[in-house]
């Protein structure tokens, strides 16, 4: 694409969000929603084949409609309060109107069916921006509504967006809708904790969004989009399939590595407001999670796939692909459970 | 002092001569079946006098010979209870042996075994004896079991044929079955009285409990519905077994039982009403069965069946005194009928199909006389044997408070003994001959006709002279509209005409083909085919199942393992199947816009 339309559609982008972050009227927050909106259309359609056009529309339609929901719900508010400000309290109303057209920009479920099909259609770099940054607006405002948000609905999408997000990875074999499957749980999780401490969310956030970085850009290097691709890039490059498998297992939210620290956090805090079925079902979908991340180790990085003898002799070329930061963030995915302590005093 | 005692000993002891006589030389001699017949006949003699004795002066006696011994606070003894059940049976029973065992002279003339026959016949009856003259229930148990293996020996007599050594099987099951009952009304007696004396158990209060126990153990041993194949399989024995045992004497001992402990059944309406319902279904179940049946013992042992059921009937009108005299006067004609069908099949050459008998009233007049004789008094013509019990039984019920479904069923049923009485007589007597034209068809063994005319002298006079002779026990049911008393009569004589016009059908050349609704009818209501198949499998099955695989397999293998492993998976499949379509995506978020604004609405924060 042209340098310059990139820019200005990257720019976009950042300061669309940005103005969704920084707002108090809803209407500017509705502005940059579909500034983001607007902007993202283009990145998805990056490289233009029938498949990339259709994931675009659909994602479009879905994002229209929240953000309509989203609106009405700011007129309902203004027109019950007389003010346009984001506060904690509004009405329920309002506040379940946004809560589901928020659901729907996130792909929380019930409204979590356009998330693998988007995620599939697109190019891998437009899939990490669509997984990761497009996720920061609609928690945002979550984040500032939480008070008043329906307790019952949100533990209910929540869990239901785990058990999904869990059921729904077991059946792929596609990179891209494996990803799209743990960020469909991931926001469960996310959502889980919102009611009760909604700095955890954050947080949350913030982890998931380094290790999906992380991910995509392993699988980036090498232009892996299938597990069977995947399956010999042992012979590629070895170094990054180890890495591979570390990034996966931290995904998966086991202890020693970074992705245990806000499951860890997040039950700790269910339990003390005396919640115990629910973070005993998460954790248990949980390990669904983890067992197709499992599954994608074992057939990349513990096992030789069967493959011809042919492709096991291979020039390694260099890679010319850009990958900025790979190594710091992989080394921040994986190895920062011991900062634990100062990372729940930032929020 | 008189002879009472004596006598009455004197006549038990008598029939025990004969199997003393076993162990001898004498066992192998030709004349031991003519020397166990005349030992009943002395029997017979020698108990008649006790019986006179009693209907004269109401001379009841209790004989308490031996003390066996005693346990904690239970005294077992032998002791005999002579009342008025036991003195009548006893005379009328051994009439109808005596008759059988002349008959059987004949019959069994030709078999190696014949010696062993009589043994097991007078063993039988000895068995009877003491079941009907017992005054305790452990001697009564005795009698109980010995008349079961009894039946047991004498159906499987023709032990070569697999069907004699199953039916004989399936009559010990079902009779163990009727015993659980039995020991159950033992084991409740042991634990509230100190005694098992009839005398001592009529004053206890009973609950429901030994009563059932009872009632089961009837309902086993005479065939009641829900115990009863094992009558008709009977018939695999030779016919005086099926004259004696299961016509007259063997399974009425269910229904003596219950007769003997009417004091505690009459106060106790739970009782009376089941064992009404009881009688009733049975009656009409075997009757129906009885219509399609083409052997001709079979026919006989349903109407045995069915008359049991009416029996059962009258205990439960509370008429125990009146069931009493229906045991009596039936023994004579199904005995004589038996006796009949048995002369039938032996001159035919051993057929026993009345689809290939017929005309055989010119051949065989006397057989085919009293033939008639028996099923007129089986339906109860009038002033004829049946007549006095059974139209007494029919009166008392239509005036009394019971159930009147049960009263239906049983007139139903009394018709029903007219239809097929009458598809005997059709098939086996009238009309032209369909059996091979080379049998010899006589009539001029003295030990038949002699035997048969003894017991068609019972079958004409036996109902008069013993209800005219025996002491009344209770108020007997005198006023009553005139279609209430003639409703017996009607019936039957509605079942004669609609079954003669049902049996002349046959005759015509075309044959309209049947429903299946008489399957029912011919399967014996299905129930063997169901019931002796499918409760044994399944408890095996159940067995095999919960020893081999209920641990290994179930527990440790599928309930958690494999249902998490293919619950996950099939939930996995199931959602994320999609197809792609926005159009579906968005509907489903309408149905959970819509679900979420019924959760808010009805579980507010």
């Amino acid at each position: 694409m042209n340098p310059l339309t990139s820019s200005a559609i990257y720019f976009t982008l950042f300061s669309g969000t940005l103005i969704t972050l920084f707002s108090s009227h809803w209407l500017l927050i509705w502005v940059g929603l579909e500034m983001s909106l607007l902007a993202i259309i283009p990145i998805l359609m990056s490289k233009p084949n029938p498949r990339s056009i259709e994931a675009a529309s659909k994602y479009f339609l879905i994002q229209a409609t929240a953000s309509m929901i989203l609106m009405m719900a700011a007129i309902i508010n203004f027109y019950n309060t007389g003010q346009w400000s984001i506060s904690n309290t509004i009405n329920q109303l309002s506040s379940l109107m946004l809560t589901l057209a928020l659901s729907m920009k996130m792909g929380l479920a019930p409204f979590h069916l356009w998330v693998p099909e988007v995620t599939q259609g697109i190019p891998l770099m437009s899939g990490l921006i669509l997984l990761t940054w497009q996720k920061i607006a609609p928690i945002s405002i979550m984040y500032q509504i939480a008070p008043s948000i329906n307790y019952n609905l949100i533990m209910f999408m929540a869990l239901m967006s785990i058990l999904l997000g869990g059921w729904g990875g077991l059946n792929q074999t596609q990179l891209r809708k494996i990803l799209a499957y743990s960020s469909i749980a991931h926001m469960g999780w996310m959502m889980a904790i919102i009611s009760f401490n909604p700095s955890l969310s954050i947080l949350n956030l913030l982890i998931y969004m380094m290790l999906t970085i992380n991910m995509f850009m392993l699988l980036y290097y090498n232009k892996k989009t299938s597990t069977l691709a995947l399956s010999n890039s042992w012979n590629k490059s070895p170094l990054l399939t180890s890495i591979i498998l570390m990034v996966l297992m931290s995904l998966g939210g086991l202890p020693p590595l970074t992705g245990f620290f806000p499951k860890w956090m997040i039950i700790k805090e269910l339990v003390s407001n005396n919640n115990i079925i629910l973070p005993t079902l998460m954790a248990i979908m949980a390990l669904l999670n983890l067992y197709f991340y499992m599954r994608l180790i074992y057939s990349t990085s513990l096992t030789l796939f069967p493959s011809s003898n042919n492709t096991k002799i291979k020039w390694l070329f260099e890679n010319t692909k850009i990958t900025p930061l790979i190594s710091a963030i992989a080394i921040a995915s994986t190895m920062s459970l011991p900062l634990t302590p100062i990372l729940s005093t930032l929020y | 002092m008189n002879l009472f005692s004596s006598l009455i000993l004197m006549s038990l002891i008598i029939l025990l001569f004969p199997i003393f006589l076993s162990f001898t030389n004498f066992y192998n001699s030709h004349t031991f079946p003519n020397y166990v017949k005349t030992s009943i006949m002395c029997a017979l003699t020698f108990c008649t006098l006790p019986s006179l004795m009693f209907i004269n002066y109401n001379y009841e006696l209790v004989i308490s010979n031996w003390h066996w011994m005693t346990i904690q606070t239970m005294n077992f003894t032998m002791s005999f209870k002579l009342d008025y059940f036991s003195l009548m049976f006893m005379p009328v029973a051994l009439f109808v042996t005596w008759s059988i065992m002349e008959f059987s002279m004949w019959y069994m003339h030709s078999d190696p075994y014949i010696n062993r026959f009589f043994k097991y016949l007078l063993m039988f009856l000895i068995t009877m004896m003491i079941l009907v003259t017992s005054n305790n229930l452990f001697q009564l148990f005795i009698g109980w079991e010995g008349v079961g293996i009894m039946s047991f020996l004498l159906i499987g007599w023709w032990y070569g044929r697999t069907d004699a050594n199953t039916a004989a099987l399936q009559a010990i099951l079902y009779n163990r079955i009727g015993d659980i009952g039995f020991v159950l009304t033992m084991a409740w007696f042991m634990f509230n009285s100190n005694s098992w004396e009839l005398q001592q158990l009529f004053m206890t209060e009973t609950s429901l409990l030994p009563l059932m126990g009872l009632l089961l153990a009837a309902t086993g041993k005479s065939a009641q519905f829900g115990l009863h194949p094992w009558l008709p399989s009977a018939m695999e024995g030779p016919t005086p077994v099926s004259a004696l045992l299961h016509s007259s004497t063997m399974v009425v001992a269910g229904i003596f039982l219950l007769v003997r402990f009417y004091p505690l059944l009459e106060n106790n309406e739970t009782a009376k009403t089941l064992a009404l319902c009881l009688g009733a279904i049975t009656t009409l179940f075997t009757a129906i069965c009885a219509l399609t049946q083409n052997d001709i013992k079979k026919i006989v042992a349903f109407s045995t069946s069915s008359q049991l059921g009416l029996m059962m009937v009258t205990i439960g009108i509370n008429q125990p005194h009146l069931a009493f005299l229906h045991i009596c006067t039936h023994a004579f004609f199904k005995a004589m009928l038996f006796m009949c069908s048995g002369s039938i099949i032996h001159n035919l050459n051993d057929e026993q199909d009345i689809r290939k008998m017929g005309g055989l009233f010119k051949a065989l007049p006397f057989t085919s006389s009293s033939l008639m004789v028996g099923s007129l008094a089986l339906t109860g013509t009038p002033f004829l044997t049946g007549f006095y019990s059974k139209d007494l039984i029919i009166e008392a019920a239509n005036t009394s408070n019971t159930n009147a479904w049960a009263l239906m069923i049983t007139l139903l049923a009394t018709s029903l003994t007219a239809v097929y009485s009458t598809r005997i007589i059709f098939f086996a007597l009238m009309g032209q001959p369909r059996f091979s034209s080379l049998t010899s068809i006589n009539e001029n063994n003295p030990q038949l006709m002699n035997s048969i005319k003894r017991l068609l002298f019972g079958s004409i006079f036996a109902g008069f002279l013993l209800s005219y002779n025996i002491p009344p026990m209770n108020t007997p049911l005198l006023t009553m509209p005139f279609y209430l008393k003639t409703t017996a009569l009607f019936v039957t004589i509605a079942g004669f005409i609609i079954a003669m016009e049902l049996n002349q059908l046959t005759l015509n050349l075309k044959l309209n083909y049947y429903s299946h609704s008489t399957k029912f009818s011919t399967l014996l209501g299905y129930f063997p085919i169901t019931m002796h198949r499918l409760p044994p499998k399944m408890n095996l099955l159940i067995s095999q199942k919960l020893a081999t695989t209920l641990l290994d397999q179930i527990w440790m293998e599928k309930t958690v393992p494999k249902l998490v492993a293919i619950t996950q998976s099939s939930a996995s499949t199931l959602t994320s199947n999609h197809k792609g379509l926005i159009k579906l995506y968005f509907l489903s978020f309408l149905v959970s816009t819509t679900l979420a604004l019924a959760m808010v609405i009805y579980f507010p924060v």
